[in-house]
């Protein structure tokens, strides 16, 4: 799960790590609030769930596609982080009338935020981040994340921040540093303080620093963080460290142990049939652009099913992958979200069961089909625990469906049958 | 006989609520020798019964060692109580843990990890299918048993659905399976796919192995820098995912640890590197394997053992 940047810095001055003086408004009042606690001088940020947004553009709704179009072709012409068109996500402002200026098309609900990130629908903008502007000596990068190989975490940093770390290790690798962390020592401040000499940081500095990144590993560890991420934090023209960018990705299976997570959800941030899919409890689903309907029970036989489908010359409509089906109204509730995709001409539900039951699958499929009353054809492969029950639920039940036992057969089946039901459509 | 398993293996279930019931009813009538139940406060009393197979039902896991001997421990705990449960079996030195149990924290994780690392224990899992040998009849997981048979191909794979499938297609060509391991799909498992094929690389009665991959993270590059310097027996392999779209970038520091290295092209590059033979279909993996197993001298069609 991802938070916004305001509540990264939350999380971060609980945990003593220097953050600008700020806070969100979602409010002209609680923007003309802020602008005069904390200007004149301020920077105005605009809070989605997507990186590059000093590269991107506020733009009307139906112009976010076009806009999305320009950024991804010629990623390198737009200005950079912070604007001085005052056109992007990012934004500088004196005094309250001018940052108004700046807030309001921010918090207008008819736009939307474009960058590279945030696909052609845009992002729609929830709050903006008002902070004082920071005299900037140097930036630099700083990050924790989880290694899977190593099983333990990896601290990234480097001297080069305020730009795309990925970037940065492309062209200078060896500006990067890597830092695997024993997790039973942790990150000790003297860890930290190595690594701010390392990073070329001056020595009045370096004590600050050293206890500023062994907080950040207090933040990963204690919040179940799968990511926190400081990009830039910066040498101050005083002197001192401060983070002024701040992105934490949070572990959703930690969850129960945390009654902050719920709160610091922002669903407008998310695809709405995801979310539909989510709380229907089918799974994972993923909108695609095919037309060819997907039920399938694990993530990998759910990318292998679109693999096939694509081999055979399909498209699949959508990924989803419906977990371990014990219940048959969760198969109702998956074919009520495939059925209303409109692109969808032919459903493929295939199912292995291993702590799945294919018969209470087949029941549902049942179920669904009576209930839905189902136009598209349906392809049904059955195969695993209960399977001969789950075919005799099929045949006996008299719907119309198409059967296969091995997975080609039945994506071919698929295909032909969504090939079949587009030609019926495009005569018409 | 064949990895990680063997006719000596002695299991003990842990979290004996209604799924791992199910699952350990299936395993008893598959011909899995099942010693004990751990589970703290169990309703059933201190035995679990099932037609005629019973064990007993101890609250610890270190009790359950002491009084049955058993060697090997299958975890259907639910995700919060997982990782203690996985911690429980390495204080007590089991020496192969399964963990089955989906959605454990990744902090746990990397607890757990650094406790194996100080042990004699193996961890496999969790988020996984685990393991099964048809051979010695244990299904030490949540396998659908029918589908598996005896045989001389290994399989090792991150998706649970993918090893049924792929099990599925070596039987119906007539290819039996020496031991099929589930390795999980979360960020931090225990043993991952280098570790497998190297037990499958020095097991007599494995002769060629079937791999499953999945896009995302560096496992499968790993898998097959082993292939290349160490296995001699033949890899037939597939990468789930190359007709996934890249999803929307979040544009978190991950990529710079995997960069283009999670695409299925870059692990396909790879393991055809190696020396693998890519079945580019997941509907292909068994005709791929027949092929394979023909041209080393190695097919042994069902009933053959027998004729001979």
């Amino acid at each position: 799960m991802n938070i916004h940047e305001y509540q990264a810095k939350e999380i971060f001055r609980r945990h003593n790590v220097p953050v600008p003086g700020g806070g969100a408004a979602a409010t002209e009042a609680e923007a003309r609030a802020l602008i005069k606690e904390h200007g004149p001088d301020v920077v105005i940020k605009a809070q989605v769930h997507a990186g590059g947004r000093g590269k991107g553009r506020v733009v009307k709704r139906d112009r976010a596609s076009r806009t999305y179009n320009d950024l991804t072709r010629e990623p390198g012409r737009h200005e950079g982080q912070i604007s001085g068109r005052r056109r992007g996500g990012v934004r500088l402002a004196s005094g309250v009338e001018d940052g108004l200026k700046e807030f309001r098309p921010l918090l207008d609900k008819d736009n939307r935020l474009v960058s590279i990130q945030t696909g052609p629908e845009g992002a729609p903008i929830s709050a903006a981040l008002i902070e004082q502007q920071t005299s900037i000596a140097h930036e630099y990068y700083f990050s924790i994340q989880v290694d899977g190989a190593s099983g333990q975490p990896l601290i990234i940093a480097s001297a080069e921040g305020g730009q795309s770390i990925e970037e940065v290790n492309r062209t200078n690798p060896r500006a990067v540093l890597r830092i695997p962390v024993d997790p039973v020592e942790g990150f000790p401040a003297f860890r930290g303080r190595t690594l701010a000499s390392q990073l070329g940081l001056p020595s009045s500095a370096i004590r600050q620093a050293g206890e500023m990144f062994a907080n950040l590993y207090n933040v990963f560890t204690e919040m179940d963080a799968s990511l926190v991420e400081v990009n830039p934090f910066v040498l101050t023209g005083e002197g001192t460290v401060l983070a002024i960018d701040g992105k934490v990705g949070l572990d959703d299976n930690a969850s129960f142990r945390h009654d902050g997570y719920e709160a610091w959800r922002d669903r407008s941030q998310e695809n709405p049939t995801e979310i539909e899919a989510e709380e229907a409890n089918i799974g994972s689903y993923i909108k695609l652009d095919g037309n060819i309907g997907c039920v399938v029970n694990g993530a990998g036989l759910a990318m292998a099913t679109m693999d096939t489908l694509m081999l055979h010359g399909g498209e699949p409509a959508n990924f989803l992958d419906i977990g371990t089906v014990n219940r048959k109204d969760r198969v109702v509730e998956a074919l009520r979200i495939i059925v209303n995709d409109s692109d969808v001409k032919a459903i493929f539900i295939n199912i292995f069961g291993g702590l799945a039951r294919v018969d209470i699958v087949a029941e549902g499929v049942v179920d669904a089909v009576n209930e839905l009353k189902i136009r598209q054809p349906l392809v049904v492969r059955l195969n695993g625990s209960n399977v001969e029950e789950g075919r005799r639920v099929l045949h006996d039940s008299g719907i119309d469906v198409q059967t296969a036992d091995e997975l080609g057969d039945a994506a071919e089946l698929a295909v032909q049958a969504a090939a079949t039901a587009a030609r019926r459509r495009s005569r018409n | 006989m064949s990895i990680l398993l063997n006719n000596r293996t002695r299991l003990m279930i842990q979290g004996l609520g209604n799924e791992g019931q199910n699952q350990i009813r299936r395993s008893l009538d598959y011909g899995t020798r099942v010693v004990a139940g751990v589970h703290p406060g169990f309703r059933g009393g201190d035995t679990f019964t099932h037609d005629d197979h019973s064990f007993p039902v101890y609250p610890t896991v270190a009790e359950a060692v002491e009084q049955t001997q058993a060697n090997c421990s299958i975890i259907y705990v639910p995700a919060p109580g997982a990782a203690d449960a996985i911690l429980e079996n390495i204080a007590a030195d089991v020496p192969l843990i399964v963990c089955i149990t989906e959605g454990v924290p990744v902090h746990d994780m990397i607890r757990v990890r650094s406790a194996i690392a100080n042990s004699e224990s193996k961890l496999i899992g969790p988020n996984c299918p685990g393991i099964i040998q048809p051979a010695s009849k244990c299904r030490v997981g949540i396998h659908p048993p029918d589908v598996f048979m005896p045989g001389n191909v290994g399989v090792v794979s991150r998706s649970g659905t993918l090893v049924y499938e792929a099990v599925d297609q070596l039987s119906r060509a007539g290819i039996g399976q020496s031991t099929c391991v589930g390795v999980g799909g979360d960020p931090i498992i225990g043993e991952q796919q280098q570790a497998i094929l190297r037990r499958f690389q020095n097991d007599p009665d494995t002769d060629a192995v079937v791999l499953i991959g999945e896009i995302g993270g560096l496992a499968e590059q790993a898998a097959a820098a082993y292939i290349k310097r160490s296995m001699t027996k033949p890899v037939v392999a597939f990468i789930a995912g190359a007709t996934a779209p890249p999803g929307r970038r979040m544009g978190h520091a991950g990529a710079i640890i995997e960069g283009e290295a999670g695409t299925a092209e870059a692990k396909l590059a790879a393991l055809e590197d190696a020396g693998a033979v890519i079945s580019r279909s997941p509907a292909e993996i068994g005709s791929t394997m027949r092929r394979v197993l023909e041209e080393a001298g190695k097919y042994q069609p069902p009933g053959a053992a027998e004729n001979e």
